[in-house]
């Protein structure tokens, strides 16, 4: 549930981000839209559904598309069957919460694929996955159920990073001379889309390049959305379990990679060689976690 | 909306957008073609969008009156006041020559006030003036800059000719509601960004940082920067906050700062005192430091010239750069750009007389009722007269006021303000406005893409200040002839 909560979140702020970005960049010099398409993993659907690459199919198929396992209304059904067979476990009005927001997004994005609507669409779920996750913040018992939401949530928050980073690295990398004074305005924007704008300019300036954004997107140990910090919390609470030894030796192997980082400027290959390797880790603690506890024994 | 853009005309005016014929300009074409598409019903739920938006992001001024004072919402036209990137490029370059020439004059004022014994400006308007801070005599700040910060108030004449009205050398303000004004339209009219490239303008608290940080005494790679404000009642409080936030710099008030034993500024903060290397001062520079200037200052903080003098403290803007915030002074301005820079001025000043001239005087008073007077020292359209809209008894107080002290009036043309369409009472009409853009100069010197403009939502009106019930509209620096 809570991993899918997150999913609709930060896809939510990466097209507001987006969306953002175009309107202050000059014709030609934005990304283009299959970005987003890319970042969210879901190009083979996307080429299924659609002819051309653009901003109607793109929004189309993110804002209001239920059949795409990328886009805000699937993620929202699945956080909703997801709660309404766990309920037993959460604080009362999450399912009225999540069911409201279902209802609303059920009923409100296929007008929100247009400029017009856009913005206030894509406010009105951030906020509302953000009620969600303060509701459960503040009264859900600190248990079992509650150490499952926090690492659903913070391993999704991980894995967005890494891919946002990637393929933004990869589109600013692409580009040609001419356009690279925009640069700081992109990295800006993927700052953005992380909800990481003021904690950056507070932790390391108003100065955004790339690997100043890269360390900090992955690095930073104060910054509650970073993957470090993510990794950690992920740890603490699967410390907290029993029969925890196989999941957080994953955590382990995660965590020393991250340090393995270096803070000296990589190259573009060797970025996207380590997200990839990265993400090969987050799989693999995402199914050690599964088969400790979430797999019934065979035999 | 079919009607009142057909029957849009301003007459005896620039408009900017629409032909004396009443047909759009090339560059305001695609936009116009858009707003006239929609309904009324539409603009009208546009002009509500942008209300909302507003009190949503708490965008507010304030207002001082007797009843106490009060927060009020950024009035504001959604319309986009659209120029083009070839006609800002030329204004662009002005400015930038302008604020190079005023930095060469404060730096003379305070060191070898060579333009002074040259007599190119009189010694006694400069030296007599209450903006002539002698505390700062002798100081060589970086780069040899005094204001860093500059907002010029540009007018367009009948012909759409660009005037610069003045310039704001002490604390200009205005800057966050032009970023603001942008992000309001992006929320309410996001269709119309489709088919323009617009410059964009919300790296202004990045090229601020740098301009700042340029001028840390201490070579660091990221300098203790902070904002210093008078407080959570000033005016510009929004703007303040807005800033420090934008630069991820510390916002503190006077008390929060201290001059040590070793002349250096420290910042009280949890972790003990914190060295700061650059004070970007919000606050007259009068009430900086009760050591140095006014004994009853309680906003500012004791020693802080002296640590300034001593080269341990930038301050941004420098005091003793309002000597050149005078109405009087303004006047020899592209005297100043010829003097310095051996350049002819790129940007021209409106004709002023100065009533400290007996001939200019004596044209002055028996033409109050065509002329614009002002007093050489107030800012926030305080104190003016505009003639030809004044009655004979308020000529007659002027005619006294002039007499009286000549050295501090001057008096300029009535301009025919250029106009652009304005949203008003559910249509289209013409309303006159002025640009403010804002100039940075340290080690390198910029110039924000378009300003913010400042409107007359009054019929007719040529008052355009906020705190006078002027409104205010984004401005869009657009490329290419869309």
């Amino acid at each position: 549930m809570s991993r899918y909560l997150e999913r609709t979140e930060d896809t939510a702020r990466i097209v507001s981000a987006y969306n953002h970005l175009i309107m202050d960049l000059p014709k030609g010099a934005e990304p283009g839209w299959d970005i987003m398409v890319q970042i969210l993993d879901a190009e083979p659907y996307f080429h299924q559904r659609f002819r051309s690459v653009n901003e109607q199919n793109v929004l189309k198929l993110l804002v209001a598309d239920d059949g795409a396992s990328c886009s805000i209304p699937y993620s929202i059904e699945a956080a909703r069957e997801n709660v309404r067979t766990t309920r037993d476990v959460l604080p009362e009005e999450t399912w009225e919460l999540v069911n409201e927001l279902s209802l609303f997004v059920r009923e409100v994005a296929p007008n929100s694929v247009g400029r017009r609507n856009r913005h206030a669409f894509l406010a009105e779920v951030i906020s509302r996955c953000q009620t969600i996750n303060g509701l459960m913040a503040s009264t859900l018992t600190r248990d079992h159920a509650y150490s499952f939401i926090k690492v659903g949530r913070l391993l999704e928050c991980a894995d967005m990073a890494t891919r946002m980073v990637d393929v933004g690295a990869g589109d600013i990398l692409d580009r040609d001379g001419s356009t690279s004074a925009f640069d700081p305005l992109l990295w800006g924007a993927m700052l953005q889309a992380r909800s990481a704008g003021s904690a950056y300019r507070r932790q390391v300036g108003p100065l955004v390049d790339r690997n100043a954004v890269v360390n900090f997107v992955f690095l930073d140990t104060a910054f509650p959305r970073s993957v470090k910090f993510c990794m950690q919390g992920i740890g603490q609470e699967l410390g907290r379990l029993a029969n925890h030894d196989e999941p957080l030796r994953a955590v382990g192997r995660v965590w020393r990679r991250l340090n393995r980082l270096t803070k000296e400027d990589m190259t573009q290959a060797e970025l996207h060689a380590f997200i990839d390797d990265f993400q090969q880790q987050l799989n693999q603690l995402h199914t050690a976690i599964e088969e400790a506890w979430f797999r019934v024994a065979s035999a | 909306m079919e009607e009142s853009w057909k029957t849009y005309r301003s007459e005896g005016f620039f408009d900017e957008s629409m032909t004396p014929k009443g047909n759009p300009r090339a560059a305001a074409n695609q936009a116009i073609k858009f707003l006239h598409s929609l309904s009324p019903d539409e603009l009208a739920s546009r002009r509500v969008a942008a209300e909302l938006a507003i009190k949503e992001m708490g965008i507010s001024f304030t207002v001082y009156t007797e009843g106490g004072n009060i927060d009020r919402a950024w009035p504001f036209d959604f319309i986009p006041r659209i120029i083009t990137a070839r006609e800002w490029s030329q204004l662009s370059l002005g400015l930038l020559q302008r604020m190079r020439a005023l930095n060469c004059f404060i730096d003379d004022i305070y060191n070898e006030q060579k333009i002074l014994a040259d007599g190119s400006v009189p010694a006694e308007i400069v030296l007599d003036s209450n903006n002539y801070l002698e505390p700062c005599a002798g100081v060589k700040p970086a780069f040899g800059v005094w204001a860093h910060v500059c907002g010029s108030d540009i007018v367009r004449d009948h012909k759409g000719q660009f005037f610069v009205l003045e310039d704001n050398l002490r604390v200009p303000s205005g800057v966050s509601y032009m970023i603001e004004n942008r992000e309001i339209t992006k929320r309410v009219l996001p269709e119309l960004f489709e088919n323009y490239s617009i410059l964009p303008l919300d790296d202004y608290p990045l090229k601020l940082y740098q301009t700042l940080a340029a001028l840390s005494p201490r070579a660091r790679r990221r300098p203790n920067i902070v904002v210093l404000t008078p407080g959570i009642y000033n005016a510009a409080y929004f703007e303040h906050a807005y800033l420090a936030h934008g630069m991820g710099a510390e916002l503190v008030e006077g008390s929060d700062l201290f001059v040590g034993e070793d002349d250096c500024v420290y910042m009280r903060s949890v972790d003990g005192p914190t060295r700061v290397d650059v004070i970007y001062r919000r606050i007259n520079e009068d009430f900086m430091d009760p050591e140095a200037f006014r004994e009853d200052s309680v906003v500012g903080v004791p020693g802080l010239i002296r640590s300034w003098k001593a080269g341990r403290v930038a301050i941004a803007n420098a005091p003793g750069a309002g000597v050149a915030d005078d109405k009087v002074i303004y006047a020899f301005v592209p005297d100043m750009i010829q003097y310095y820079l051996k350049e002819k001025p790129l940007v021209k000043n409106v004709p002023t007389y100065l009533c400290m001239r007996e001939k200019d005087r004596d044209y002055v008073l028996s033409n109050l009722d065509k002329l614009v007077v002002k007093p050489a020292n107030e800012s926030g359209g305080y104190g003016i007269m505009v003639g030809p809209h004044s009655t004979k008894e308020t000529h007659k107080k002027f005619a006294r006021l002039i007499e009286k002290n000549p050295r501090n009036y001057i008096a300029q043309p009535t301009l025919s303000l250029s106009t652009a369409p304005t949203y008003v009472d559910g249509s289209i009409q013409p309303r006159h406005l002025d640009l403010r853009p804002f100039i940075l100069q340290s080690k390198d010197s910029w110039v924000t893409p378009g300003g913010l403009t400042r409107v007359a939502l009054q019929k007719g009106s040529l008052v355009v200040n906020s705190s006078q019930g002027g409104g205010s509209k984004d401005t869009w620096i657009v490329e290419g002839d869309s």
